[in-house]
């Protein structure tokens, strides 16, 4: 077993407005490297989880370190860590008003004062690894939704991050693009990306991930090796929920 | 072809009526006014011959003072209405609090009396208290050219100047709520894709945020900018020479109501429509 762990949560809580508790409790760390999936029934706080990861979302209680940055109210920590964990959404939340070259150099030359020319050239690099380099200049809404959700991988790519994390990535996909983002994801994966990735997708948290963590009511029910989750799962829950869906 | 044949009939009948309406008007005007129409005055107002050089003449001078009014008015309003609109949408109560009270008591005040209430505030108080008068005398000439070009006369600046921020705090207010409504059609993955990204707030607003808002709001800015042109109509009460001032002070001195006025609304419309025909323009390659 390594010991290098990149993200340590312990004891985070997450209480919304009216008393729902989304996360109670939860203690995980996740080494460098590891592509963990996060599956559940909705509501479990799986999303919640990952927003806190990168303070999206506030958490009530409890601490996080990212890669030996605390997440706390420091503004300079703060910044770190957005600039180190890439983030994918559902709903790819690209800029529409910009062409797709922009939408990925933006942070490059705002945040990291990257200069004009050397943009493009990464731009371009990370267009080619997703497998769309001739939509450099086009704008979102003349893409497909498999290609746009691969602008917004290489968009979070740019930025160079240690930890990238996938909120229901495939979600809003139409199921024949479902497979040209997970194979992006894939390529990561074997690239040593450290990943967190919140999926309905079981064939791929089975065959990509080395690690599962099932949620259900805002906590870790069960933290297991995936191969061996889905073969023989220890927790009731997590059965009952494989049963539900295979 | 038989509906579009109906359909010509129907527009003779109208323009019929609509010609035969305007005969009667003037008909009436000449019968029942006795009023005899004096066309020929009207282009000395706009350009004079004083020794021996042509010279521009009220009309002309007022419809400068009208754009370049308007010009200054849009620009600091929509500033303030951005600033307001986004202090507004956000998170802290006091702010909020603060641009609720600025827009109602704004706009639940009849403009005119506004005003009175910042021209006496503003002009005689706020302006000598930061020293604009003293400023423009004591300033070497080429500001003073400067300040002909892009505001009044040198004299008149303060005035002017509490004009503008007159104007510019009451149409502020409407805008304020335009951009408000624009950043309420933004969905919230917008900001949270730049927060991810490690975008600062100012950031976000003014490369992800703001273009996208305006370019939902232009059509709405652009109506807001016409009345701008219009309202600023109201400030001829403070002794802005505009359009609407030389037209009062020349109907006062010539009688000539129907010629003066219409020739001032021929202009105004000059300018609104413009304006609209620009912004349907510029509206039509954002979309694209």
């Amino acid at each position: 077993m390594e010991t290098n762990p990149i993200i340590t949560v312990s004891g985070l809580t997450k209480i919304f407005d009216g008393g729902f508790a989304a996360l109670n409790n939860v203690s995980v760390t996740v080494d460098k490297g590891e592509v963990v999936s996060i599956i559940g029934p909705s509501g479990a706080g799986k999303s919640t989880f990952l927003r806190c990861l990168n303070g999206l979302e506030e958490r009530d209680r409890g601490q996080i370190i990212i890669d030996g940055v605390p997440l706390d109210h420091n503004r300079k920590h703060r910044l770190e860590i957005r600039t180190e964990v890439g983030m994918v959404f559902q709903s790819f939340n690209l800029f529409p008003h910009m062409k797709v070259r922009d939408n990925i150099t933006l942070a490059l030359r705002r945040v990291k004062k990257i200069d004009p020319p050397r943009c493009r050239a990464i731009a371009d690099e990370l267009l080619e690894k997703v497998g769309i380099p001739e939509k450099a200049d086009s704008f979102p809404q003349n893409l497909s939704g498999g290609q746009q959700q691969r602008v917004a991988i290489a968009r979070a790519l740019a930025m160079n991050p240690k930890i990238m994390l996938f909120d229901e990535a495939t979600s809003a996909l139409d199921p024949e693009m479902i497979s040209e983002v997970l194979d992006v994801m894939k390529n990561l994966a074997t690239e040593g990306m450290t990943m967190l990735v919140v999926t309905h997708e079981m064939g791929f948290a089975r065959e990509v991930s080395n690690r599962i963590l099932f949620m259900d009511n805002g906590e870790i029910v069960e933290d297991c090796d995936a191969e061996r989750f889905f073969s023989n799962p220890e927790e009731s829950r997590s059965r009952q929920f494989l049963s539900k869906i295979l | 072809m038989i509906h579009r044949r109906h359909n010509y009939i129907l527009d003779s009948i109208l323009l019929v009526l609509l010609a035969g309406f305007f005969i009667w008007v003037v008909y009436r005007l000449k019968l029942g006014l006795g009023y005899t129409w004096n066309w020929k005055v009207i282009p000395q107002f706009f350009l004079r011959v004083h020794d021996g050089r042509l010279q521009m003449n009220v009309l002309t001078l007022g419809f400068l003072t009208t754009i370049r009014l308007s010009f200054w008015v849009v620009l600091f309003s929509v500033f303030i209405g951005t600033f307001a609109g986004i202090l507004g949408s956000g998170k802290s109560v006091f702010f909020k609090l603060l641009v609720r009270t600025y827009v109602e008591f704004t706009r639940n005040t009849p403009p005119l009396v506004l005003v009175f209430i910042f021209y006496f505030f503003v002009g005689s108080q706020l302006m000598q208290v930061i020293g604009v008068e003293e400023w423009v005398r004591n300033s070497p000439l080429w500001v003073k050219d400067l300040i002909r070009v892009l505001f009044s006369t040198p004299e008149r600046f303060p005035e002017f100047l509490s004009a503008v921020l007159t104007l510019s705090l009451y149409e502020g207010a409407y805008i304020t709520e335009i951009v408000r409504g624009g950043l309420l059609s933004i969905s919230k993955g917008q900001f949270e894709a730049s927060h991810a990204l490690g975008l600062s707030e100012a950031d976000t607003y003014v490369f992800v945020i703001l273009p996208q808002v305006f370019k939902n709001i232009l059509p709405s800015l652009t109506s807001q900018a016409i009345s701008v042109i219009k309202d600023s109509s109201i400030v001829s009460i403070i002794s802005i020479q505009e359009l609407t001032f030389q037209g009062m002070e020349l109907m006062a001195s010539t009688y000539l109501i129907f010629e003066i006025w219409i020739t001032i609304t021929a202009l105004y419309f000059i300018l609104t429509y413009t304006l609209s025909h620009l912004a349907g323009r510029l509206e039509k390659r954002l979309i694209r």
